[in-house]
């Protein structure tokens, strides 16, 4: 009796803990990418350094990024993005967390590309706000990417530009996600 | 005003115009820190995580955005979807590494072996869903193994 009391509990703590365990996913070197298109001069950035973790049964999914290791062609950009814009200093850390609304049609056992749609809250310059982007979901030899592509307005954010350099920075910024992410 | 005054002011325009342009020129192509000559902090891969988790607001004050020397043994080596080469560095804390990435694909680095890297730190992210955090260093350069 008392074995199998033991067994009974031993399975049910084995149902609980390890379906949790090995649903979630990460990487912490994802990519973040932005582009913006102006009359003077295309600005580009990325990040190579984005936590991100991923539950494949509850869809949850974060990312989080530190705002000093964006990447510009220019030193004087990235000087400025850190320094003006974004003030790195007072707001280090770009964050979502949100949910793949959609992930129950996933499945992850075999290769493919799903489009999904994710709800959640990005947070930029201290700023949250909730947004609802399209993204995709691809699986190719057990391995899970995730990407993305939407566009973010900076006045949405209370980045502030002064107007001597407004032509030189669009309103809109093209924000590309991607990332691979590997089992915890 | 006579023509010479004339002459002497138009050429202080354009001097002037040509020095603004040219300061402008060059504080918009300045170009990146160039991190092997500049001067680093010296410390181990523990020893800079461990400053961030034991007191963030001293360590963000101290070294984000400061070039590290730091020296680790090597856990794991990655590529990211750039392919640049990642270095990850042990630490005390099990699945907490110090995060390198290199700035060009030079060298061979495995697992195991001790290496000393010099490059830009940016920060510590940590906490998400109890996942152990990294401390990040940017556009690494191997200095050498030890």
């Amino acid at each position: 009796m008392i074995r199998r009391t033991i067994l009974c509990l031993l399975s049910i703590l084995f149902m609980i803990n390890t379906p949790a365990k090995s649903q979630i996913y990460f990487t912490k070197n994802g990519n973040i990418s932005f582009y913006s298109k102006t009359i003077l001069e295309n600005i580009q950035a990325e990040n190579n350094q984005v936590i991100s973790v991923l539950n494949i049964q509850t869809g949850i999914i974060e990312f989080s990024l530190l705002n000093i290791g964006f990447h510009f062609s220019r030193a004087k950009m990235e000087e400025d993005f850190n320094e003006n814009y974004m003030e790195s200093d007072k707001y280090p850390r770009s964050t979502f967390k949100g949910t793949i609304v959609d992930i129950d049609k996933i499945d992850f056992t075999k290769d493919g590309s799903w489009q999904v749609n994710v709800n959640g809250e990005l947070m930029i310059h201290g700023i949250k706000k909730n947004i609802s982007e399209p993204g995709k979901i691809i699986i190719k030899n057990g391995n899970i990417s995730a990407k993305s592509t939407f566009k973010i307005l900076i006045q949405d954010f209370k980045i502030r530009i002064p107007t001597i350099v407004t032509n030189k920075i669009a309103e809109e910024v093209e924000t590309t996600i991607d990332c691979q992410y590997e089992k915890k | 005003m006579s023509t010479k005054i004339k002459r002497y002011f138009l050429f202080l325009f354009i001097v002037s115009g040509l020095i603004a342009a040219f300061t402008v020129y060059k504080i918009w192509n300045k170009p990146h820190q160039n991190i092997l000559n500049e001067k680093a902090i010296k410390l181990d891969a523990a020893e800079l995580y461990n400053n961030f988790i034991k007191d963030s607001t001293n360590a963000n004050t101290r070294l984000i955005n400061q070039v590290v020397e730091v020296t680790g043994k090597v856990k794991q080596v990655l590529k990211n979807n750039r392919n640049q080469k990642v270095i990850l560095l042990t630490t005390d804390v099990p699945g907490g590494s110090v995060n390198c990435t290199l700035e060009k694909n030079s060298g061979n680095i495995s697992a195991g072996e001790t290496v000393v890297l010099k490059g830009i730190c940016i920060g510590y992210i940590g906490g998400e869903l109890e996942l152990p955090g990294d401390v990040f260093l940017t556009r690494c350069i191997q200095l050498k193994k030890v």
